[in-house]
């Protein structure tokens, strides 16, 4: 299986195109989406769509569409979706001028958490402002944000699935990292697990070009916290590679401090 | 040496020819226009350090300090009686006009990271209104004039006194 990007459609943009947003509240139930995709693929074709279940007996499905006809309009749709017994409501809006927007969600939930989508070279941008504006004042700076984040991100995984379970499944934790874009991390533990070597492709911290930054000082920091939270100590952590030093990936090292 | 190479750079109209040979190092400052001239080549930082060394103190100009981030800071002048430690730490900042708010910050970030006890920030001609206040806020001690040079005997003075306090 190739790993890649998640494609996820706050927005889209196609010129020329007729584009609608479907949402529809559906009965959670086996078989409701392929009724209402039965229905749909007779006059969209679906760009992205999502669905997620929710805690009441029902399910939302959203898609992002074409039209493949171009006097499609969003109450036939709608009518459409609402002739079948799957479908709670519908509601159906269309882009305007190529461009289509997500106006139903407003933000995402992971678990019970509320998260921000960011673009990834904005946040290292700001990561790097910071550290030109203060120096390696700043760069220290993202070092404890880092350690604060991990620490606290470490907590709520402990929270939900128990310190144990956090403890021996580090390498399936990690791809929860990797799954929300922050880089592919493979960690090592040494004799007694004191010390581990972790290594991260393609790392976020590290992805813009043109970065003045010599080296992964909030990454370092993550994983130093979280390793505090999981293990109950301290730990010291270095950066042995780094790709704003010519490395192809980057390598951090932890140890008991 | 590289506090009047700041300063230098800092004034416009100024050009700067920097003349290093063996172990002398002489700035000379040829303004186009009539700016104030700045020549120098001792009673820097690293004279002091040096002059504190003697005395049995350990003090570094410039100083490269590791701070609790692991990230290394640099400071024009540093006493650090334990290694990698400081006792005080000191920087500069030079302006043409009032030094702002974000140049204490950035000072400020860096003697947060290192911790030492005393940290003075050496600043000509002076520091804005906002960053007054925020150099009051943050503890760090500020010493101020319109002659550059006239900053590092204000700073020894500081240090001296510091440093006499407790141990090397």
């Amino acid at each position: 299986m190739i790993e890649g990007k998640k494609k996820i459609f706050p927005v889209h943009y196609a010129p020329g195109k007729k584009l609608f947003h479907i949402v529809v509240t559906l009965s959670d139930a086996p078989g409701s989406y392929s009724s209402i995709l039965d229905l749909v693929r007779t006059k969209v074709n679906l760009i992205g769509t999502s669905t997620y279940t929710r805690n009441d007996g029902t399910a939302i499905f959203s898609g992002f569409s074409e039209a493949l006809t171009p006097t499609l309009t969003g109450k036939e749709l709608e009518k459409l979706i609402m002739s079948s017994k799957a479908a709670i409501s519908a509601q159906v809006s269309e882009g305007r001028d190529g461009i289509l927007v997500d106006t139903f969600h407003t933000g995402f939930v992971v678990g019970d958490e509320e998260y921000i989508l960011m673009r990834r070279d904005g946040l290292v941008h700001v990561f790097d402002r910071v550290s030109k504006m203060l120096g390696s004042g700043g760069d220290a700076l993202l070092f404890e944000e880092g350690v604060a984040m991990g620490q606290r991100n470490a907590e709520m995984m402990i929270r939900n699935v128990g310190v144990q379970r956090v403890r021996d499944q580090t390498g399936v934790l990690n791809r929860f990292l990797a799954a929300q874009g922050w880089g592919i991390l493979e960690a090592e533990g040494g004799p007694g697990r004191d010390e581990f070597t972790v290594r991260v492709v393609d790392c976020f911290e590290c992805s813009a070009n043109g970065s003045s930054r010599k080296g992964c000082n909030f990454m370092r920091g993550y994983l130093a916290g979280g390793a505090k939270s999981t293990f109950g100590r301290e730990f010291d952590s270095k950066e042995a590679k780094c790709r704003l030093r010519g490395a192809d990936a980057c390598e951090f090292q932890l140890s008991p401090a | 040496m590289r506090f009047w190479s700041i300063l230098a750079a800092v004034l416009p109209l100024t050009a700067i020819i920097l003349v290093r040979e063996s172990a002398a190092t002489l700035l000379f400052s040829l303004p186009i226009a009539p700016l104030p001239l700045v020549v120098e080549s001792k009673g820097d930082f690293e004279s002091m350090a040096n002059s504190l060394n003697r005395k049995g103190f350990k003090a570094q100009a410039p100083a490269a300090i590791v701070g609790k981030s692991g990230v290394k800071h640099e400071f024009a002048f540093a006493l650090t009686p334990d290694a990698g430690k400081a006792k005080i730490v000191v920087d500069t900042e030079l302006s043409v006009g009032e030094v702002d708010e974000m140049k204490v910050l950035k000072f400020y970030v860096k003697v947060f990271d290192v911790g030492p006890e005393k940290a003075v920030l050496c600043v000509c001609p002076r520091l804005g209104e906002r960053a007054a206040t925020l150099a009051k806020e943050y503890g760090i001690t500020v010493l101020e004039n319109d002659v550059p040079r006239k900053l590092i005997p204000m700073a020894e003075k500081v240090v001296n006194e510091i440093a006499a306090t407790g141990a090397n």
